[in-house]
């Protein structure tokens, strides 16, 4: 075996990924469930406040609220992202010319910064100069401050999440597509069968491994959705699209309540890692069930 | 699968509207870039402009100081690609091919932090870059100034603890036979001659892959400079479109150019690495 140095190289080589783990990740998820305890304004040492936090939070209407808008975010863009990738994905495997162009084409607002993206929504919605109302006004529909009204702000963001998000759902399903077999199809042809039988018999269960992936990514996601809310409509107006993340934010590094704002993001954590275990669930019941 | 003509039909239709769904708005966005200032008063709504104004560009550069977003947003976005694939390269041969004393339950650590959202750690970590020791006008106990605060640092290194990076380049490394590093062993070359005249010539899909990843995550990252700098020197583009907000009357021409000239590069760099781009989109699910 290796001696002398090829002893220590092995650790060497994982130091730097490690040390900084430990110092970015590691030492803050402690932190954050300690500060979650305190009151804290970074003015003055930590107060232990117990489960003060968590009580307030179960009164915290505004909170509330974020949490409400998270789940809507979430429902709003997920299964709305996969459907339309899976029917997109569909048709790009088909054999048609200019494929690649229209792969390209669907998948560019994805590649974006999620600010980028804002502001060029920003401008087609606005109400006295953008294009959109009067686009839905010749098709019948009143234009209105589709960001600006408490009533469609959040359902604005959600159709701009989902915008951004299709790219994504299709390109992971396009790859799922590519890897079945063509004889499968051949052999249903034979049979008889339809596009459509082919796609709900062949197409769908091969891809659980892919809606799978997709689910849990997506929803992991839309529960950390800030960029998007923030530039668009900070969360307002009257918190009518404040998610929680917006409200972690403002709790810590607008208003300083940190130790509050922890426990906001306690709830994050829990609730991302309830996820996380049902995906892991489901996924080892697939594995036993093959 | 054969389609008939109607299929065929009704598929360029289709594939057609979504493409122009997508399309339009950035369309729109750069229509919008180009227009006089005069246009917006009118009231009166037309997707191409009346006269063209490419100096709307220039002028939206003129706005803030984007040769310093610029700049910050390069730096930034190079030193963390070029750092983190040192770091997630050398991680992952060293957990895919070396024995040594606790690898698995040191890369089972790893594993459960991705799965931590940096949303929900991002107060602590503003504790800890704020209390580095004798940086940012800090003592030796990390107290009095503000650390790494609205530096390179705060916006670079947190950016290298990558656990997604070392996972996939383990999963690289481990599919090469056990057969070549024997091979080398024999010839009497040690860990770090088999990582550098073995592996590393063969790390390119490996480097693309991640490096095309953290290009993006860091050049389109808004939070974390939002919230580690404050500074007009420290800003990065993504922060400095914000300078066309907050005013009553928004110049949409000039914040649409400016937009597109951030989102530039990425595009850019997306259309020429298309295929490795769309491949490791993929890799990350099928391997994830």
């Amino acid at each position: 075996m290796q001696k002398g140095w090829n002893r220590v190289i092995p650790y060497l080589l994982i130091l730097p990924n490690v040390l900084l783990f430990a110092v970015f990740v590691l030492v803050p998820i402690l932190w954050i469930f300690y500060l979650s305890l305190t009151d804290y304004s970074m003015l003055s040492a930590p107060v232990w406040t117990g489960l003060a936090n968590y009580s307030r939070l179960l009164h915290d209407s505004i909170f509330h609220r974020a949490v409400a808008n998270t789940a809507w975010y979430w429902i709003g863009t997920v299964v709305p992202g996969m459907a339309i990738g899976l029917v997109l994905a569909n048709l790009l495997s088909m054999k048609l010319r200019g494929l690649a162009a229209f792969r390209a084409l669907i998948y560019l607002p994805g590649v974006i910064s999620s600010v980028a993206v804002a502001m060029t929504w920003l401008w087609m919605l606005d109400p006295a100069q953008g294009p959109v109302n009067p686009l839905l006004e010749f098709f019948g529909i009143e234009g209105r401050n589709w960001l600006g009204d408490p009533a469609t702000s959040l359902e604005t963001v959600i159709v701009i999440g989902v915008w951004t998000g299709i790219g994504y759902a299709m390109i992971v399903f396009l790859a799922g597509i590519q890897s079945i077999p063509e004889s499968l199809y051949e052999a249903a042809s034979l049979d008889g069968a339809s596009g459509f039988r082919k796609l709900w018999h062949i197409t769908v269960p091969l891809l659980k491994p892919m809606t799978l992936f997709l689910f849990i990514t997506a929803t992991i996601r839309s529960f950390q959705v800030f960029d998007l809310v923030y530039v668009l409509t900070g969360g307002g107006p009257a918190n009518s699209s404040t998610t929680i993340v917006t409200q972690i934010i403002g709790a810590s590094f607008q208003e300083y309540r940190m130790g509050y704002a922890a426990a906001m993001a306690v709830f994050l954590l829990a609730a991302t890692l309830v996820v996380t275990l049902i995906q892991y669930g489901i996924g080892s019941r697939n594995q036993a069930a093959e | 699968m054969k389609l008939s003509k109607l299929e065929r039909t009704a598929a360029y239709l289709a594939l057609a509207l979504f493409s122009a769904a997508t399309v339009l708005p950035l369309l729109t966005a750069f229509f919008t870039s180009m227009k006089g200032d005069e246009e917006f008063s009118l009231g009166a709504m037309r997707l191409l402009p009346a006269s063209w104004h490419p100096e709307n560009y220039a002028r939206a550069m003129r706005m803030g100081d984007w040769p310093t977003y610029f700049k910050n947003s390069a730096i930034v976005t190079a030193v963390a690609v070029a750092g983190s694939l040192a770091f997630n390269s050398l991680a992952g041969f060293s957990f895919a091919r070396l024995r040594f004393k606790g690898k698995q339950p040191i890369f089972l650590t790893l594993l459960v932090g991705m799965m931590v959202p940096a949303q929900v750690v991002v107060i602590p970590q503003f504790l800890i870059l704020k209390s580095i020791p004798l940086f940012g006008g800090n003592d030796w106990l990390g107290a009095g100034g503000n650390g790494w605060l609205d530096s390179y640092y705060a916006l670079i290194v947190p950016e290298l603890a990558g656990a997604f990076g070392v996972f996939m380049a383990r999963q690289f490394y481990l599919q090469f036979p056990r057969a070549l590093d024997d091979a080398a062993y024999i010839d009497g070359a040690g860990y770090l001659r088999l990582f550098f005249s073995v592996y590393l010539p063969q790390s390119g899909p490996l480097l693309a892959t991640l490096g095309i990843f953290k290009f993006v995550a860091v050049w389109n990252d808004f939070f974390h400079p939002l919230i580690y700098t404050n500074s007009e020197a420290m800003r990065t583009l993504q922060l400095g479109l914000q300078v066309f907000r907050g005013e009553h009357q928004v110049q949409y021409n000039l914040l649409m150019a400016a937009s597109l000239l951030v989102s530039l590069p990425i595009v850019v760099m997306f259309f020429v690495f298309q295929k490795q781009f769309i491949r490791s989109m993929v890799a990350s699910s099928v391997k994830g």
